[in-house]
């Protein structure tokens, strides 16, 4: 062992002090710390290896606020996990930047990674040095991509026929909990993402769709909104019994709940008289004071409800509250208000209707409406909760995902599936190469690396036959959790692919005695597959190259 | 508590003088060598290191390592300082600077043991250097500056090997290149300042890309930023550090009110002054507005609703570059916004890059700058290959200006050993010892890389030696088979001057440390101090480790 970690003692035996903490803590370097740190990283990537695939388990977590999480995705299994030692948390990161952009595959590239630590650990048993199996590894995985290029299969995105789309989201839905209505929330992301993608530019604004989920009904009940949803209600006070009659009669207009060809002012300065921010002092000393501040206020809102109408709105969404004196003159004016609108919510709303967001009263004018053909309130069950649902909107290119669900498990897993189905969508009007899953695109990698290896004079052969091997951990853990027994089923596959030349063949999970996953529709993105490769390679190389950790805790592993 | 290794002096130990102080010294130093060592080279490893707040760092750059060490002995963070400095002047090859000031000390160690005066040795190292500096320029190859091609491929040669100890070594030649063309992008000056990177987390290192031009991350917007257009072909931008939010009149005043009325005054003086500034902007005809400062909501949606990009809170560098990409001058005032302070560029457009959006200038008038975005699969990651990056771009800059080069993987070293070693034969006496025990210090290089090779070193360097003996000028570690090989055809290129900068800073660091015999310190306070000799001696035999 080095000098690091003893004392020292100078010629007069005086020791002076290198590490700190260092009766505490034992501390491995070199080899022994990359073992060490190789098992760190495996036993994250053991965790989800059963959460893999369409018959993978789901995890449920508990927080420390007992919230409850019932989830089969891999970047949130993850990041609910207490890590806390160094390399776990490069692999917790690793299924975050593949959640990032791709939003799919995020299991498996942590069981990727976790496979190729463990081929690696075996050759650093026999001898190879960390930084040449980084090196074989780094050759593998380009040699790995080049042959995803060549087996990829363009698809067709066409707004007009959806089903290959549909097919393509329900591979991704199909490991998920919501997989009992796959495929309606298939359909629900494939419009959604149609909806919002500008096909010429191949570009899809998520801000522009937005998930809303309300505990109640079924899952089955989830539809997707074109226009927006907020979760708002018009604005119903507390009357004062004087007004009781008027009160009514405009609630009988509003209990229709439907406002047709609205024109919207969309405002972010509040029902009230301004304020200004500079600081300020009004002393109110007599009771005319007073009565004049009450009679200026009316005056004010009398002044912008006219405002208001005046233009022709005949809706008001606001950023604000206002109170419900404020509120009374807008019902007496006919006038139907959304308070406490949140900002993005405005924006959306703006975006979809085509309005002006306003701020101040004296700007708004006829063109800063924003237009609906529909503005209606839902009211849930017995429940009083009531959302307003804006529709047939001028831009129709925002759109709200509503998901139903008995609990907000459900729907919090709901819509963390549908994110992932939604990125697929999206991943695929960006760029419409595909491959085909279920391990058959890995064994193909495999099978190519296996052959560049063969032609590899050096020593990085050894470290690209391990990187082959890595990438069968992929179907083998697919066919495990599916019951079945995976070496056998695996080299089945394999010997098939090589004899076939068939690239598409991949595991039967689902039991369709079919292996040609072409036939079952079970695709891949491209870009999404050749992240996976390119991302753990990344990790895993950073991982081997460590030989030492610093921290300021305790223990190390 | 201060939790990172740190090297102190035991408590009570406020004076400590001559030989044994030195002794001391020279150990630490070793210590902090010790902690860079196994980075050295193509198969160096990396450290990972967590610091107080508990951000976790992994690194290959010496000079990185050492600063996070948090080191405090005076004597050891003479080394630290070397490494920076490296670091500061040529970028590249701090690792190899503060191995060799360890090396050089622990030669000596020995000599200062017998009680050699420090003055004798300093005298023997500084004539030691100056050769060995003399040395180098004389054999030190020359590259045709005219000839553009030659220069490129040697830039691109130097670049690669001042990243093949690095993380992203693997994807040395489309980082080497890509670092070439951003450099040359630059003027004659060639400011570093002026290379932008940015970093966006996911995908792969060859995702990584370099604009001409300025890039950077939206900003936090408001609501109404949605609505504004994302791509302008030409545009005016406008630069500037005003804040455009609603605000009170005066920033202390308080005004009393008597009247309610007065309450409208103020409130439309204070609208008014907002709608002033919004509306010369406008009027100005940019249509890109990025300030330092906050834009608020209101005149996010002012911007909207005539068609205008605006971007606020935008980091100062990245307005600095804007600016010296598409000309104009960064306005305090809105006053005058006539067209030559306004800046401008063939393209505007916000892109997404991988999950965040960017605003991308392209095309720009005065594009003397250029931004690289990496991108990669975790945090660490991206920052070390920045700091890689930031090597390879140093070195890049030091060859254009200085086109010497010499031949790497230990093989200048140990032709400077070989010259040092015949050059102490013919002179007596103490000073050949000296200059001797030099020599000797100077194989640690291609040793170290022998051993992070998992290579048998004592076999290597001897090959090493009979080669260099056999005039084998440029013969190196091959770090590949186990072997030796002529680095120079090997293209292991590195520039003269990191060699003679690092040589000269760990001889004068050597030298330094040797000359202090007596450090003053300061009791340390108890709850920063180690615990006193009582919990510290533990019953060890006290002697001296090796
Ligand atoms: N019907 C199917 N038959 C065979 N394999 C399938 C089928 N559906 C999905 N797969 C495979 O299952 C794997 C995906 O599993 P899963 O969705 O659990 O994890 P992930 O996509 O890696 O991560 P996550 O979805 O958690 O972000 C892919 O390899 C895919 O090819
Ligand atoms: N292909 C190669 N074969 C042999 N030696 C090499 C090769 N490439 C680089 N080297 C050597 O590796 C050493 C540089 O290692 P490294 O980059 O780890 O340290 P450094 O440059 O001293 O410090 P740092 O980069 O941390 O600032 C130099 O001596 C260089 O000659
Ligand atoms: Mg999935
Ligand atoms: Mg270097």
């Amino acid at each position: 062992m080095s000098t690091l970690g003893t004392l020292a003692f100078d010629e007069y035996g005086r020791p002076f002090i290198i590490i700190k903490d260092q009766d505490k803590k034992s501390r491995l370097t070199g080899l022994e710390a990359l073992k060490s740190h190789i098992m760190a990283a495996k036993a994250v990537a053991t965790t989800l290896r059963t959460s893999l695939g369409p018959n993978g388990l789901d995890k449920i977590m508990v927080d420390k606020d007992g919230e409850v999480t019932v989830t089969n995705d891999g970047a949130t299994i993850l990041s609910m996990m207490d890590v806390d030692h160094q390399i776990a948390k490069l692999m917790v990161e690793l299924s975050k930047s593949q959640d990032d952009e791709i939003g799919d595959g995020t299991t498996g590239v942590v069981v990727l990674a976790g496979a190729l630590l463990e081929q690696a650990e075996q050759l650093l048993d026999r001898g190879i040095h960390p930084i040449r199996v980084a090196d074989g590894y780094d050759q593998a995985a380009r040699i790995a991509i080049e042959q995803l290029d060549k087996i990829s299969d363009s698809f067709l995105v066409d707004p007009n026929n959806i089903e290959p789309l549909v097919q393509t989201a329900m591979t991704t839905l199909g490991s998920k909990v919501i997989n009992r209505c796959h495929r309606q929330m298939a359909e629900i992301a494939v419009n959604a993402i149609l909806t919002v993608a500008d096909m010429e530019r191949k570009d899809v604004d998520f801000e522009l769709i937005k998930m809303e989920g309300k505990v109640g009904g079924k899952l089955e009940d989830t539809q997707l909104i074109k226009g927006v949803i907020v979760d708002k209600e018009f604005s119903h006070p507390q009357m004062p019994k004087a007004d009781a009659l008027l009160y009514f009669a405009v609630l009988i207009i509003l209990y229709l709940q439907v406002l047709k060809d609205t024109k919207m002012a969309i405002l972010t300065c509040p029902f009230e008289p301004p304020k200004p921010k500079t600081k300020h002092k009004l002393d109110v000393t007599s009771v005319e004071d007073y009565k004049a501040l009450q009679k200026y206020e009316k005056e004010k809102f009398q002044e912008m409800i006219q405002q208001v109408k005046e233009t022709g709105a005949n809706l008001v969404i606001c950023q604000w509250g206002f109170d419900d004196e404020a509120n009374h003159l807008l019902l007496q004016s006919e006038l139907p208000a959304v308070r406490w609108v949140g900002g993005p919510e405005i924006e959306l709303i703006a975006i979809a209707t085509g309005g002006r967001i306003v701020p101040r009263f004296c700007e708004l004018t006829t063109e800063k409406l924003g237009t609906a053909g529909l503005v209606k309130e839902i009211c849930f069950g017995t429940t009083k909760d009531r959302m307003l649902v804006i529709e047939e909107c001028k831009n129709s290119r925002a759109v709200t995902i509503f998901i139903r669900g008995g609990n907000k498990m459900i729907i919090e897993e709901a819509k963390r599936s549908l994110h992932d189905a939604l990125c697929v969508i999206r991943n695929l009007v960006r760029d419409n190469r595909i491959v085909y899953g279920g391990g058959a695109s890995e064994i193909s990698c495999a099978l190519a690396v296996n052959k560049a290896a063969d032609k590899c004079p050096s020593l990085e052969q050894y470290a690209m036959r391990a990187f082959a091997d890595a990438l069968e951990v992929i179907p083998m853990a697919l066919a495990e959790n599916s019951g079945m027994n995976p070496i056998q089923t695996m080299t089945e596959v394999r010997a098939r692919q090589l004899k076939e030349s068939n690239p598409a063949l991949g595991i039967d999970c689902l039991h369709l005695s079919t292996n040609d996953m072409k036939q079952q529709h079970v695709i891949e993105t491209l870009i999404g597959k050749k992240q996976q490769i390119s991302l753990a390679t990344q990790v895993v190389k950073m991982i081997l190259k460590i030989d030492d950790i610093r921290s300021p805790g305790e223990s190390e592993d | 508590m201060m939790p990172t290794p740190v090297i102190v002096l035991k408590e009570g130990t406020d004076t400590s003088q001559g030989v044994p102080q030195l002794v001391s010294n020279i150990n630490a130093c070793q210590v902090i060598a010790e902690a860079v060592r196994t980075t050295l080279g193509p198969r160096g490893m990396d450290k990972l290191i967590v610091d107080n707040r508990g951000k976790a760092t992994i690194s290959n750059d010496g000079a990185t390592i050492l600063k996070l060490l948090d080191v405090v002995h005076p004597a050891a963070k003479t080394l630290v300082e070397i490494a920076r400095s490296q670091d500061a002047e040529v970028g590249d090859g701090t690792t190899s600077v503060t191995l060799l000031a360890a090396e050089f000390l622990k030669q000596l160690k020995s000599y200062v043991e017998e009680g050699l005066h420090a003055q004798t040795i300093i005298r023997a190292f500084r004539t030691a250097t100056q050769l060995a500096v003399k040395k180098i320029k004389d054999i030190a190859v020359t590259i045709k500056k005219d000839d553009r091609e030659e220069q490129r491929k040697l830039l691109e040669k130097c670049a690669a090997t001042a990243l093949n100890s690095k993380l992203i070594a693997g994807q040395k030649e489309f980082f080497s290149n890509m670092v070439v063309d951003a450099v040359m992008m630059l003027d004659e000056l060639l400011p570093l300042k002026m290379i932008g990177m940015k970093k966006v987390q996911g995908g792969a290192l060859e995702d990584s890309q370099l604009v001409a031009g300025v890039a950077f991350k939206k900003t936090f917007s408001y609501a109404g930023f949605e609505m504004q257009p994302k791509r302008y072909e030409n545009p005016k931008i406008a630069l500037l550090n005003i804040e455009l939010e609603l605000k009170a009149e005066k920033d202390n005043a308080e005004v009393r009110v008597n009247n309610i009325q007065d309450y409208q005054a103020i409130v439309d003086a204070e609208w008014n002054i907002l709608y002033d500034k919004l509306e010369k902007i406008y009027k100005s005809g940019a249509k890109v507005v990025l300030s330092k400062l906050p834009i608020g909501d209101v005149a996010t949606q002012y911007f909207a609703d005539r068609d205008l990009f605006c971007a606020g809170r935008v980091q100062e560098e990245d307005l600095k570059r804007t600016m010296m990409a598409c000309g104009g001058s960064i306005q305090t005032s809105v006053g005058s916004l006539t067209d030559d302070v306004l800046g401008q560029c063939e393209l505007f457009e916000e892109v997404q890059v991988g999950g965040e959006r960017y605003n991308f200038f392209k095309g720009c008038p005065k594009a003397k700058t250029c931004t690289i975005i990496l991108r990669g699969g975790a945090e660490q990651f991206m920052e070390e290959t920045e700091r890689s990056l930031h090597d390879a771009i140093m070195i890049v800059r030091r060859t254009i200006k200085n086109d010497s080069i010499v031949a790497g993987g230990g093989s200048i070293e140990m032709e400077l050993s070989k010259y040092l070693r015949d050059y102490s034969r013919t002179i007596p006496g103490k000073q050949q010892l000296l200059i001797g025990a030099y020599a000797k210090a100077l194989e640690v290089i291609p040793r170290q890389l022998c051993d992070n090779a998992g290579f048998d070193a004592t076999n290597i360097l001897n090959k090493l030696r009979a080669k260099h003996a056999q005039g084998g000028m440029w013969y190196g570690v091959d770090v590949n088979n186990e072997d030796i090989a002529d680095n120079f055809k090997a293209c292991v290129w590195e520039p003269a001057i990191v060699r003679i900068h690092a040589l000269t800073a760990a001889s004068e660091a050597a030298c330094l440390i040797l000359s202090v015999d007596e450090t003053i310190k300061n009791p340390r306070s108890t709850t920063d101090g180690p615990p006193g000799p009582a919990g510290r001696g533990r019953g060890r035999p006290h002697g001296h480790p090796h």
